[in-house]
């Protein structure tokens, strides 16, 4: 069984990777790239806990078809484990003027059982300045999970900047090896005050972080013997190259 | 004996008839390199002409062959762009569309009959080298006299010279298309407005645009830049010496690669008597805006003895050029004070682009009827096409604040045209003592539009609407048929195009020798675009009938139509394209092909 | 200005068309944007239109585009120059005699006269310069020390000179005098 499954998910990378160089040469466009760490943290929790997370991404492409990696994760620097690792590879086009569109797959391998998924979503600027990252999952176990993310850069000054943001994730079906229950899984609300050091490469930032788990998603982590909600004070790094 | 006297005679009058034959022609060589760029603020790598950015100024006679050799010192291919001279197709130095380029270690020969004069300037059409530095530029004397005295000159050219490279520049505008845009609305001008206008109204004007996902800071693209003037900063203080009562002639030249500049002389009148290196009818301003890639020359005569100030800021006031102008060595002029409040960009240049940005398909036909620049006039009499009858003076500015939800979807019947219908056979009894002078509005800029420039001193502020052909080059004939071009472009995706298409998506415009075209440009976005042809005049309408001016550059502000004309002369291809550099990079550039007219031989590489 | 002085103006307009020599078919215009209050007042003694008798010399005067054939005229104070003025040009230039002050104030003048459609670049309407602007204003030339021409036309302008003034002779088409189109009158 594991050695299909390698073959399929080599298949669809395969496939993945080559897509993109084809597509490059059709469009004739230029190509960009970049990388971002939209959060590169140190968490300081109410109970005392450390942790060290990080969010970003990195694109290469053309205007009509890029290839997004996007990362995730938090270590726990008490235990030395890592508490989420997740790597997502997708292809992604734009559908409208503001969005768009992805798809690929998605690999966590945090300390634990590790899980495959397949990815669609989209990502783009709602009105009102609302940055939206919305993802759909499919795991390899077949359970349906989804992910909303937004973020809203308010400008205190031109450098200095507010940035509430908010994530959610639900579940379709229970996945108790990963200790996911159905429904609103978990959320994570931050406010973090960044400052444009230089340019907009480096800007340090300190912020609050409160993350909950609900329903039978917290039930887990409580049997565990796990806090299923904590407050954080975090400082950290946004980067852009 | 005989003989010889007889051979002798011959070979004479042999030499004398390949003298006649041959008309003068001049040998420059150009060198393209990798340059330090020194602002005395900011240092940084750069590429220039013969070791140096600025270039050098070439100096052609109307009339002559030029022969310019270009030598590529880079390690990437280059190209050199004559901007503004008519010239064969193959010596325009456009890579894919003139010519494959210029290998590193290549030496291209341009050969140029040049049949013009006037101010024109020359860079690099490869990559980002222009932004980098790569620019120079050329004046072109004339067979005949000019129609302005002078008693001496000086080029002035203007340059926006940034830290970061140009490939830098685009790929942070891709990523974050507000990167380099420091002026947005902070929490401070929050406050400030909800105190002027209350918070109801605030946050629905705020609302408004955040609805569009559109800012009215949105005016300059690329700030964090140098202000060069004839490639030095306002610290090291360009200077052109003068005699006082003398007539000084400055030919100003924009070789930036996005942005716009106001200049003005504090305390001098300028006389524009030269446009895109064609005289215009002299017209006396405070002030005139230029463009991307446009020329002006004025004639000055500073009567006293002191030191005036050369200053250009830019038209979103981050960033400015200082200079002087002195009748001794070692002379700094007084800084005047520097107009720091940026403009805001209002609805009424929003025009016709009402948040489906998108690639310019607006699906709406209706549109076709707003028609927001300055149509042509019948009355050949009306002169002067900014008059504004209805407020005496200038269009006061649209207060939007209030303004919740507009719907622009209904803008049909919305005519802004200052042009149409106004009867004008009843001028007589009109009492002119109350119209101010100078103080109309600009017909270029969209009624009510924030971009409207205004003279520091209060005085005149030049408008295209001002430029009339000193000499026109062609007779006033009906164009032949018309093209519409939209210029469009998505903001948060950094993509420019035309039609809403981009260039390597686009079929070439295809054009008839010998057929007078007539360009209606569409501006479907936020922001002001100097577009500009390749190889052949564009005659600006400007409602003057025969006395429409001739340029190679012209502006599009946003919110607005604007037409050009051209008599298609010039057989082969040609660029036609915007010439804000990360625009034109990303799509806002089109292929024009010219079918039929004189075979054109294969001109080689100096062949 | 008193009833004889404006008699003896139209005497001269009269005999100024009448020596008139043109290619053109219309009769030149007179500087003035028709103020019969006359510019400069009493304070500058600007001289006054001479009498063909009383003239010792003729200096021929070309107008080009945009400029005279002559940067500098040395008169005689109290002298009566002859000018014979031909537009050699594409566009309508003037010939006028006056004080800087006078030129400047003239040039607003022209500029409003362009903006009306009475002036074109290479034309003068002559029903717009004559229309009633309001208030029995006009924009007639009729002034004696000036002469306005269209391309190809002639004039001629009869002055006896003041004894001593700093006076400029000039076109006041809009952009004309800050291109060059303009020179000094040197009182020996």
């Amino acid at each position: 069984m594991k050695r299909y499954d390698l073959m399929m998910k080599g298949g669809f990378v395969a496939m993945v990777m080559a897509a993109v160089p084809g597509a490059g040469q059709a469009a004739e466009g230029r190509t960009y790239y970049g990388f971002q760490a939209e959060q590169f943290e140190y968490r300081l929790g109410d109970e005392n806990e450390k942790r060290l997370v990080w969010d970003a991404d990195a694109f290469w492409g053309t205007d009509e078809l890029k290839l997004r990696w996007q990362g995730e994760g938090e270590r726990d620097l008490d235990a030395d484990i890592n508490e989420g690792f997740e790597n997502r590879l997708v292809l992604q086009t734009p559908i409208s003027d503001f969005f768009d569109a992805k798809a690929g797959i998605r690999l966590d391998t945090p300390t634990g059982t590790d899980r495959w998924y397949g990815t669609v979503g989209i990502m783009g600027l709602a009105p009102q300045w609302i940055e939206v990252d919305a993802d759909l999952f499919v795991s390899e176990t077949g359970d349906g999970s989804a992910r909303l993310d937004l973020e809203y850069e308010g400008l205190i000054t031109n450098r200095v900047i507010l940035t509430p943001s908010i994530e959610l994730n639900a579940a379709f079906s229970e996945d108790r090896e990963i200790e996911v229950g159905t429904g609103i899984s978990s959320a994570e609300i931050g406010l973090r005050l960044s400052y444009d050091l230089i340019d907009r490469s480096v800007a340090p930032y300190i912020g609050v972080s409160y993350e909950r788990k609900f329903g039978d998603t917290a039930d887990f982590a409580k049997e565990d013997g796990e806090d299923f909600e904590a407050t954080y004070i975090v400082t950290g790094l946004r980067l852009m190259f | 004996m005989k003989q010889r006297i007889v051979l002798r005679a011959l070979l004479g009058a042999l030499g004398t008839v390949m003298l006649s034959a041959t008309s003068f022609a001049a040998t420059y060589d150009l060198t393209v390199d990798y340059v330090e760029i020194d602002t005395g603020t900011m240092k940084t790598g750069g590429i220039g002409y013969n070791g140096s950015s600025p270039g050098p100024t070439l100096r052609f006679k109307e009339g002559e062959d030029v022969v310019i050799n270009v030598t590529n010192n880079l390690d990437e291919a280059t190209s050199t762009h004559w901007h503004g001279l008519i010239l064969p197709y193959q010596m325009d130095g456009v890579p894919g569309i003139s010519f494959p380029g210029i290998e590193p270690g290549e030496t291209f020969t341009y050969r140029i009959p040049v049949s013009q004069s006037g101010t024109y300037w020359f860079h690099s059409h490869s990559g980002f080298q222009e932004p980098d530095g790569a620019y120079g530029s050329i004046i072109i004397e004339p067979q005949k006299r000019e129609p302005f005295k002078f008693d001496r000159e000086y080029v002035v050219v203007l340059k926006d010279k940034h830290p970061h490279s140009g490939e830098r520049i685009l790929r942070n505008l891709k990523m974050m298309p507000d990167y380099y845009n420091r002026n947005q609305r902070s929490l401070g001008d929050f406050i400030m407005d909800v105190r002027k206008n209350g918070l109801g109204a605030t946050l629905s004007e705020r609302a408004d645009w955040g609805a569009m996902r559109m800012m009215p800071t949105d005016i300059e693209d690329v700030q964090g830049f140098v202000g060069l003037i004839n490639g030095m900063s306002p610290e090291q203080n360009w200077t052109g010496l003068f005699h006082p009562e003398e007539r000084v002639r400055l030919r100003f030249i924009n070789a930036s690669a996005m942005t716009y500049f106001d200049v003005r002389i504090p305390g001098l009148e300028m006389t524009v008597v030269q446009a895109d290196g064609n005289n215009v009818q002299p017209v006396k301003v405070d002030e005139f805006r230029i463009a991307v890639a446009e020329t002006y020359d004025v004639i000055v005569q500073p009567k006293d003895d002191k030191a005036y100030a050369i200053m250009a800021e830019s038209m979103g006031r981050s960033g400015y050029g200082f200079g002087t102008l002195a009748p001794h060595e070692g002379m700094r002029a007084e800084m005047p004070e520097l107009r720091k409040e940026a403009p805001l960009l209002t609805m009424a240049d929003m025009g016709m682009n009402h948040g489906d940005m998108g690639h310019g398909d607006m699906g709406k036909g209706d549109m076709a009827g707003m028609d927001h620049g300055a149509a042509p006039s019948d009355n050949p009499a009306m002169g002067n096409a900014a008059m504004d009858h209805g407020s005496g003076g200038s269009m006061p500015g649209m207060d939007h604040s209030g303004m919740a939800g507009m719907d622009h979807s209904n803008m049909t019947a919305m005519d802004h045209s200052k042009m149409a219908g106004m009867d004008h056979s009843n001028m007589a009894g009109m009492d002119h003592s109350a119209m101010a002078m100078g103080n109309r509005a600009d017909p270029f800029y969209a009624a009510g539009s924030g971009l409207t420039p205004k003279a520091a001193n209060g005085g005149k502020f030049l408008s295209y609407a001002d430029l009339k052909a000193q000499k026109p080059l062609y007779a006033d004939r009906p164009a032949t048929r018309e093209i519409e071009l939209r210029l469009t472009g998505n903001m948060e995706r950094y993509s420019w195009s035309i039609n809403g298409v981009k260039y390597e998506d686009a079929e070439p415009i295809r054009l008839k020798y010998g057929e007078r075209v007539r360009f209606k440009f569409v501006n479907e976005t936020m922001m002001s675009h100097p577009m500009h042809l390749h190889g052949m005049w564009s005659i600006l309408d400007t409602g003057q009938g025969k006395w429409n001016p001739v340029k190679h550059t012209i502006n599009i502000n946003p919110g607005t139509t604007v037409y050009s004309e051209t008599e298609v002369d010039e057989p082969g291809q040609w660029a036609f394209h915007c010439h804000l550099s990360y625009h034109m990079a990303t799509g806002m550039f089109r292929k024009v092909v010219v079918e039929g007219g004189p075979a054109v031989a294969t001109l080689k590489n100096g062949n | 200005m008193p009833s004889f002085k404006k008699s003896l103006i139209r005497h001269i307009a009269a005999s100024t068309v009448l020596l008139s020599t043109f290619a053109g078919m219309q009769a030149p215009a007179f500087a003035g944007a028709g103020h019969s209050g006359g510019h400069g007042g009493a304070a500058t003694d600007i001289g006054a239109p001479g009498q063909l008798s009383d003239v010792r010399r003729t200096i021929r005067i070309v107008m080009e585009d945009n400029f005279f054939d002559q940067e500098k005229i040395i008169v005689r104070a109290g002298e009566t120059v002859r000018f014979m003025i031909e537009n050699k040009g594409e566009f309508v230039h003037e010939f006028n005699i006056g004080t800087a002050a006078m030129h400047a104030d003239h040039q607003k003048e022209m500029f409003m006269m362009m903006e009306h459609g009475a002036l074109e670049a290479d034309k003068i309407n002559m029903a717009m310069m004559e229309m009633d602007m309001g208030n029995g204003m006009t924009m007639k030339h009729d002034d004696p020390n000036s002469v306005l021409l269209e391309p190809g036309q002639s004039a001629e302008v009869i002055w006896t000179f003041p004894k001593d003034t700093e006076l400029e002779f000039a076109c006041n088409v809009p952009g004309h005098y800050e291109s060059g189109m303009m020179g000094k009158i040197r009182l020996q």
